[in-house]
């Protein structure tokens, strides 16, 4: 009976390290459980989305709690991980309201840190057996 | 390459090359469900934007 339990704890801390993974590098959940293909496309086009949305001049928003739908904005765009917090680092995505594809470059930011979301949950299904 | 079409079909392609490889296990099921998807993010934007045009009236 303790083993199961043992057992059971272990697995789930195996998921939540497979989550953390995959939420920080883009495609290392699916990397980890053995889905290359499925990891490398993540990995690349993620990535992509989000370095073309840094390059449309958008906006890392901060996360303002003041100004809910600023907040909401900023949760979507930590959803891509760590190149969040290297582009932050390297003093991209400040954002240049005046610029032609400001709204542009903030709808792939935060679609993309969105779509990662969605890709954690995919490898949080996996870890449990589900698929 | 920044023009609104232009972006939006970028856009498209990234979305469906990730809900593509999402739903679908199988690749070439991946690359026909992505098409599908690209092609309906596309004509849809254009049919949207047609729809769109005479507003304001």
């Amino acid at each position: 009976m303790r083993a199961t339990t043992a057992d059971r704890e272990q697995s789930a801390i195996y998921t939540y390290l497979i989550c953390l993974a995959a939420w920080a590098i883009p495609g290392a959940g699916h990397l980890l459980l053995g889905r290359v293909q499925k990891g490398v496309t993540f990995l690349v086009t993620l990535t992509l989305m989000f370095a073309f949305g840094l390059w449309l001049q958008g906006r890392l928003f901060p996360i303002e709690l003041s100004q809910p739908l600023v907040a909401l904005a900023a949760l979507a765009d930590l959803g891509i991980g760590i190149p969040f917090f290297i582009a932050r680092a390297m003093g991209a995505g400040a954002g240049r309201v005046v610029a032609l594809t400001y709204e542009y470059g903030n709808a792939f930011l935060i679609v993309a840190g969105l779509m990662n979301m969605l890709v954690v949950l995919d490898a949080f299904d996996i870890a449990q057996g589900r698929k | 390459m920044t023009s609104h079409a232009g972006l939006m079909v970028v856009f498209a392609f990234f979305v469906s090359v990730v809900f593509g490889t999402l739903m679908r296990d199988e690749p070439r099921e991946q690359f026909r469900f992505g098409a599908r998807l690209f092609a309906a993010f596309v004509v849809g934007g254009i049919a949207l934007g047609w729809l769109l045009y005479p507003l304001p009236l």
